[in-house]
């Protein structure tokens, strides 16, 4: 027992220091112009298809489930609209994109990562006098961010029209009253970015570290892989919870 | 995993590609899909192989299915508070938080863990086999993989995510008032009455008929993408990707279905 | 000048056991050794990859324990390094993966870094070879890219991982005249890591060998080509019969 708790201490000392290391480079480093962009357009590239697909499933699936659960107390779908708008913005949008972003944008990482330590070439990095974290997870971690936020808005518009498209094939609910803005407020908006960007340098973190510490040859790239699709998906679940409960005590409280 | 070669850049081409690809997968994972069933009637399953997937499936993933049902609860929870405060009606939170959990949000998260944990490695295995020609292997011993290696492989996983899903549900619920109580200021008992006034056996029913489907998707997506690796090493690790990315998307059109079919 | 004393490392199980070894300036030590025996271990402790868990290890003056990640960068500067599957990065051209330690460094000069990195090519046999991409090729190929780029920036101590593994015999035996030729040239300090010890004893000055993470031998080229002990003679004449 002690030693599990010894090793989860050990992980978390290693997540530290490459996060603080993430951020001191950040500001610090010189890198070419082009690092970020690349990596920008891997993420883009890699998940838009993806992430608008789950995301419009999700906008019908939640919709037809709200009216029906709407439905059993109050005959009125006039807020139904209103409603899932604002779910959508507070939570919804922001972590189910980022656990799609997870799976997607995190095992590559993992992956990228992980082969170049096997391979020994993150070891020549650093004989190059190169910090590894400053090379490889800092253009990664900016591209994220940026991205993250980027493709969950765009995500979440074509999950809000899905959601509207059955509204009113389902439950008869004309578009101009699903188009309802008026629960949407300040703190749902604030909630909803800084859950964006906090995903979004969570994720590449996350993945990083389980790529940077591979073991073994490709078994141990696979393994680290699947390692980063799960640290990361639950590093969402738990900064959900912070932020959620955060924004209610600040902005509902 | 598509057999398209063809390095035509344009945008059609590459829709075209997708798609073919998309068809190829969807073709290759209901025929998987036909050459199981065929060997469930009579079951030819191997027992020994079926009792440790079982166990290493459904240990595996104990910790994490708690940690993110827990957090879950907590999370519907915050999500319900919102609007019990714009009400004032405590009364509701158990069914507020209850209802998505059990129908929706539960399953779903649950069987996402589940793909990244137990689906990920199941594609990994099998890519590694194949690629390390251990399947050719057995097939010399006159053993089939479908029946030995593919079949238990399956079945475990629908079994386990049915039951993980079961153990799921009773942490996030416990996880929702806890919560209540914590931020809300609900008591628990007031949690479990509306719970209990609101809930019918048919939302927990959805739920875990959902959770089924969920796993023999997540099943049969994981072995195909196994079995129908190529590339040698570096292509596992595409097979684990595309199976990962597979699932999930999976999940979200079997939801969709499920979600007409049983209202 | 490299020395090592009374080193230890574990990971799950002790991989050096109590290690002490002085490697001369300009020296061509080869390290020998069955597979598992802490060779590669050593030498990424030589290199700062690695930290000592007890003991201490000095490379160019500096005690690398006591350094920090960004005071070692100092001395890594003066150490190159050839790694066991060459490391080449995967995204840059043979030119770029070349040139990339001189960059690193501060050499901003475009004419420099050109001439130098036609200079490495051409002492490896690949000149021309500038625009290629590594995955393309073969495996003799890479070593010698490998080469080019650990000897670029003229490195006080430079490092060789295996440098022959997976080699064909005439290939092997080129590279290692290769590395004695460029070792010659610049006076470095070498630590070679080889299980090809028939070739890697035609161009060693001194020779250690390693067992189970110790260091059994330590001595002349000749003293291993004649020593008495039982493993190492074993090991260096290829016997089947014997203690390993």
């Amino acid at each position: 027992m002690s030693a599990a708790v010894r090793a989860i201490l050990l992980d978390a000392r290693e997540l530290q220091s490459i996060f603080l290391r993430t951020l001191y480079w950040s500001f610090r480093g010189k890198r070419e112009p082009g690092d970020v962009a690349r990596q920008c357009y891997e993420v883009g590239n890699r998940s838009l298809f993806f992430l608008m697909v789950t995301m419009g499933f999700i906008g019908m699936i939640l919709v037809f489930q709200s009216g029906l659960q709407a439905l059993r107390v109050v005959p009125d779908l006039t807020m139904l609209g209103a409603t899932f708008l604002e779910a959508l913005v507070r939570d919804l949008g922001p972590s189910i994109g980022a656990l799609m972003l997870a799976t997607r944008v995190g095992a590559g990482i993992a992956a990228e990562i992980g082969s170049m330590v096997v391979t020994e070439q993150v070891d020549a990095l650093r004989m190059c006098g190169v910090d590894p974290v400053d090379f490889l997870v800092v253009p990664r971690f900016v591209a994220s961010m940026l991205m993250t936020t980027t493709l969950i808005l765009l995500a979440g518009l074509v999950s809000f029209a899905a959601g509207g498209a059955t509204a009113w094939f389902v439950f008869d609910v004309q578009p101009q009253t699903y188009m309802n803005l008026s629960l949407l407020d300040r703190g749902d908006v604030i909630i909803g970015l800084s859950k964006c960007l906090g995903y979004g340098a969570a994720i590449p973190i996350v993945s990083a570290w389980c790529g940077l510490t591979t073991r073994g040859g490709s078994e141990g790239v696979g393994a680290a892989t699947t390692s980063a699709v799960v640290n990361s998906s639950l590093a969402v679940i738990f900064l959900d919870l912070l932020f959620s409960g955060a924004g209610f005590v600040i902005f509902d409280g | 995993m598509g057999s398209m070669t063809s390095t035509d850049d344009s945008l059609a081409a590459r829709t075209g590609r997708a798609l073919l690809d998309a068809a190829t997968d969807a073709g290759g994972v209901s025929i998987l899909a036909a050459r199981l069933l065929q060997r469930m009637v009579p079951p030819r399953v191997d027992g020994p192989e079926l009792w440790r997937n079982l166990h290493r499936m459904g240990v595996r993933s104990l910790p994490i299915v708690g940690v993110t049902a827990l957090f879950t609860g907590g999370i519907m929870v915050i999500q319900a508070g919102v609007l019990i405060r714009r009400f004032g009606a405590e009364g509701l939170l158990g069914w507020g938080a209850g209802f998505a959990t059990l129908r929706e949000v539960g399953p779903i998260l649950i069987a996402l863990m589940f793909s990244g944990r137990v689906g990920a490695n199941n594609t990994a295995e099998l890519a590694t086999m194949v690629v390390t020609e251990q399947l050719d292997a057995l097939e010399t011993l006159a053993i089939d993989p479908l029946a030995y290696l593919i079949l238990p492989r399956v079945i475990s996983m629908v079994v386990m995510l049915f039951v993980l899903t079961i153990y799921g549900d009773v942490l996030a619920l416990a996880g929702a008032a806890w919560m209540g109580q914590g931020l809300l200021g609900v008591s628990t008992a007031t949690f479990w009455n509306g719970f209990l006034e609101t809930i019918r056996v048919w939302d927990l029913a959805t739920g875990l008929i959902k959770s089924v489907l969920f796993g023999g998707m997540i099943a049969l997506s994981s072995s195909h993408y196994g079995l129908a690796v190529t590339g040698g090493a570096p292509g596992v690790g595409r097979a684990v990707n595309a199976s990962v990315v597979a699932s999930a998307t999976g999940i979200f059109v079997v939801d969709y279905l499920a979600t007409y079919v049983l209202q | 000048m490299i020395e090592v004393s009374r080193l230890s490392k574990r990971f799950a199980t002790p991989v050096l056991r109590d290690v002490s070894l002085r490697v001369p300036t300009g020296c061509l030590y080869g390290l020998v050794g069955p597979g598992a025996s802490g060779k590669s271990v050593l030498l990424k402790c030589l290199a700062g990859l690695l930290r000592p868990e007890q003991g201490s290890v000095s490379v160019c003056g500096a005690t690398l324990g006591d350094l920090d990640e960004v005071s070692l960068q100092a001395v890594r500067n003066r150490i190159g390094m050839l790694f066991q599957n060459n490391a080449l990065f995967d995204h840059l051209t043979v030119r770029e993966n070349i040139a990339f330690p001189l960059r690193r460094r501060g050499v901003s000069d475009e004419s420099e870094i050109a001439a130098r990195v036609a200079d490495r090519l051409a002492a490896v046999s690949l000149a021309g070879f500038e625009d290629r991409m590594p995955g393309g090729l073969s495996g003799g190929q890479k070593k010698r890219v490998g080469v080019a780029r650990a000897t670029v920036t003229r490195a006080e101590v430079v490092l060789y991982d295996e440098p022959a593994a997976g080699l064909d015999p005439v290939t092997s035996q080129k590279i290692f005249d290769l590395l004695r030729a460029e070792q010659r040239e610049s006076g470095a300090t070498v630590v070679m890591v080889s299980s090809d010890i028939e070739r890697l004893l035609t161009v060693t000055d001194r020779v250690g060998m390693m067992l189970d993470g110790e260091l059994i031998f330590d001595g002349t080229t000749d003293e291993a080509l004649t020593s008495t002990h039982p493993v190492v003679k074993q090991f260096v004449h290829g016997e089947v019969d014997g203690p390993l």
